[in-house]
């Protein structure tokens, strides 16, 4: 009786491992086909090199030295002086409030952005059927607009006198402030200004996301009796956890490094008080302090590290 | 990567270990050519330009290359927003252009690069107003000309005065004071007067009492902000906005010219491009209801002159022929002739006699304030420090911080930046 030929349940076994996996990788290392590949590998290693690792390096370099303007036509004479670039940089009150604006804009601004992202995701996704294209377009659309253009027209609305927010706020009897004059109400109008803009591209994201959630998981909770909250925290919300993880560190790498708003709107005033650590550093390079300037760079490159870091600790897969 | 850290190191050190300030930097050999050779310019020459000014040179330059048929002018129109990088980045490259209009702010820094030729001594320097002047000398030496200048003086509205009760303007600071609190309590206006409150730039309005109160920017290599003239003047100037008669809040990028004709700010400090700006807005009739007067004195009256000056670079093949253009451009006749093109300001004492210039009575003020401007010094820092300066007069104007400790911070941040020198 022979034996009775099953087929195994599971995927076919791929072809049988190689018995010695060192000698064949030696005999696919062919020095033709070596040389063919960096030949091939030379015109992008050479540009790589020459406009990415090279800049890199000198920035880092630069970032130990005291170069100044002056200093450019010959960058290696200038002297080593250690972090005392650093040093300065985190002993200048301007820079120490540069941040403290910056964490705000952060630490106000990411979340929002998220969160309104989010809903208009869930409400194109759930609540809007009709002119879901319309919407979709029109929340997208300030991401692709000019900051120039949008700057123009948020100075008009944001008018002390004349604009349309404390127009419409005068109508209920509200006597509104100088948005972009006042200390305490500028950061928040460039922060409302930012999520303004920026949400659009969390939104697209979003959406994606929450369609790649199975149907089914929430017609089988809806016949358990969850209800639509329950089912949005226990369902969508936990499978969202790899595209919130993506926009939350995407738009937090935006944030810190936020420059045009300040720039075009407010110059950093009034007192400061929208300064952020980037268009600091930019004055500073405009000013020919390129070594101080270089310091301050990488500070916030170093931040920018342990924030992504930390967002992806907290946020990833509980597995 | 692969690369094993102890090459990386290696290289590092043997980078380092060719780093370093040169021991003994060559004094800036600033001898002046002795004079410019007779008879006509000759060669190609290559000009930059920026703004206007670049889009309209050329119109002017005809007249020079049919004087001078054997040279070929080219004109590099920039705009201002690129001009400084695309000059620090010539320099730093060496290809620079034979000469260039540089903004006067930039003249220490330029030169401090060494990019400069000095002015030859058989340019007069006499013609020339002594404040525009300055602002081409550079630890003693000149570098260039001015070309065309620029001061401020007060704008109002003749009449809001009149209807305040002011028939003959003030001279004096308690007489500019009490007339634009006049022009709030008698003519309606909101504001008496439209002064900036700190801000990129504000020193230029500020400065102008400090100067007229006879301080000083600087005393040599030092920084001199916590004078006691410079502190009166920083005291009167906060007054304005301590009594309400200044707003001290404005929104961002405001501009003074619609306040200014509806009456609501009927009087401001600022230079000459004003007149066309305020009368565009105004429309027809407009230049009849406003007028400027100097700076009030108080020791002196003594605004500021700003403006763009004219200089050559040492990289220039063509030195002596570049030298000819730029005596060329500050010939009293082409100075009118180019005015009447752009509306720039004659650098030339002698050409605001013609009677295209003198029979204004306005341009006629800014021509008589131009003799006693002042320019800040030419040290490459200075706008930073400029920058330092108008943080704390937006602090001093908008949050009441007392000005002895505003100015001594900008005193000790001044010092710390240092002059560049």
């Amino acid at each position: 009786m022979a034996a009775p030929t099953v087929a195994p349940a599971g995927p076919l076994p791929v072809s049988a491992p190689p018995a010695d996996p060192q000698r064949t990788q030696r005999r696919r290392r062919h020095p033709g086909e070596a040389r063919a590949a960096w030949t091939l590998a030379v015109p992008f290693t050479l540009l790589f090199l020459a406009f990415t690792v090279w800049p890199v390096f000198q920035s880092l370099f630069m970032s130990f030295t005291d170069t100044k303007q002056k200093d450019l036509r010959t960058p290696f004479q200038v002297n080593f002086i250690g972090v005392a670039n650093y040093a300065r940089a985190l002993g200048d009150p301007v820079f120490v409030q540069a941040a403290a604006n910056t964490a705000y804009f952060v630490v106000v601004g990411v979340p929002l952005t998220l969160a309104i992202a989010l809903l208009a995701a869930v409400a194109l996704d759930k609540g809007i059927t009709r002119l879901r294209a319309v919407f979709r377009l029109g929340f997208y659309t300030p991401v692709i607009t000019s900051i120039v253009a949008v700057a123009v027209v948020w100075r008009f609305l944001l008018q002390p006198d004349s604009g349309l927010v404390n127009t419409v706020l005068a109508w209920f009897g509200i006597d509104g402030p100088n948005w972009l004059g006042e200390v305490k109400w500028a950061m928040p109008s460039l922060i409302a200004m930012a999520t303004w803009r920026n949400f659009g591209t969390g939104m697209i994201i979003f959406l994606a996301g929450l369609q790649s959630v199975p149907p089914s998981l929430h017609e089988a909770a809806a016949i358990d009796g969850a209800n639509a909250w329950q089912r949005f925290w226990s369902i969508t919300f936990p499978l969202l956890r790899a595209t919130l993880l993506f926009v939350s560190v995407t738009t937090a790498i935006g944030y810190l490094q936020f420059f045009e708003e300040p720039f075009v709107m407010t110059s950093g005033g009034p007192l400061n008080s929208t300064l952020s650590l980037s268009m600091y550093t930019y004055n500073q390079f405009g000013y020919g302090n390129y070594g101080l300037a270089a310091a301050m760079s990488y500070l916030i490159f170093v931040v920018i590290a342990i924030v992504t870091a930390l967002q992806f600790r907290l946020l990833r897969e509980n597995t | 990567m692969r690369t094993p850290p102890i090459a990386v190191l290696t290289v590092a050190a043997l980078v380092l270990a060719g780093c370093g300030r040169p021991a003994d930097t060559p004094p800036s050999a600033a001898q002046a050519s002795s004079s410019i050779a007779e008879g006509p310019a000759t060669g190609d020459l290559t000009i930059w330009a920026m703004g206007a000014e670049g889009e309209k040179l050329p119109d002017l330059l005809k007249d020079f290359e049919t004087a001078n048929p054997d040279v070929k002018v080219t004109v590099t129109a920039i705009p201002w927003s690129a001009a400084h990088d695309k000059f620090t980045t010539a320099i730093t490259a060496q290809k620079t252009p034979d000469l260039a209009m540089v903004g006067t702010t930039w003249m220490g820094e330029f030169a401090g690069l060494g990019a400069l030729d000095p002015t030859p001594s058989s340019i007069d320097k006499s013609v020339f107003f002594p404040g525009a002047w300055g602002t081409t000398e550079v630890s003693g030496t000149s570098f260039g000309i001015p070309w065309y200048v620029e001061t401020r003086l007060v704008y109002y509205r003749t009449d809001l005065a009149e209807k305040a009760g002011i028939t003959t303007p003030p001279t004096d600071w308690d007489g500019l004071k009490a007339m634009a609190k006049a022009m709030q309590d008698k003519a309606g206006a909101k504001w008496g007067i439209n002064l900036q409150p700190g801000g990129t730039g504000s020193w230029q309005t500020v400065m102008p009492f400090a100067w007229s109160n006879g301080a000083q920017l600087n005393n040599g290599d030092q920084w001199t902000f916590d004078s006691p003239e410079m502190t009166e003047a920083v005291q009167y100037y906060q007054s304005f906005f301590t009594d309400g008669i200044s707003n001290k809040a404005p929104a961002p990028n405001s501009t003074v010219e619609p306040p200014f004709v509806d009456g609501s700010q009927p009087m401001f400090i600022s230079g000459p491009w004003e007149m066309s700006a305020v009368e565009k807005v105004g429309g027809k009739g407009f230049a009849d209801k406003y007028t400027v007067m100097p700076m009030p004195v108080k020791k002196t009256s003594s605004s500021f002159v700003g403006g763009s000056n004219l200089a050559v670079f040492k990289n220039s093949q063509n030195k002596d022929s570049a030298w000819k253009l730029v005596q060329w451009l500050a010939t009293p006749e082409v100075q009118v002739k180019w005015y009447q093109l752009s509306t720039d300001l004659p650098s030339v004492q002698s050409a605001w006699q013609d009677p295209a210039l003198a029979s204004d009575t306005k341009l006629a003020t800014f021509g008589t304030q131009l003799k006693t401007a002042v320019a800040p010094p030419s040290f490459s820092t200075w706008e930073q420090v400029a920058a330092k300066f108008d943080t704390e007069i937006e602090k001093v104007a908008k949050t009441g911080e007392d000005v002895p400790t505003a100015l001594k911070t900008v005193q000790s941040e001044a010092q710390s930046i240092g002059t560049g020198n």
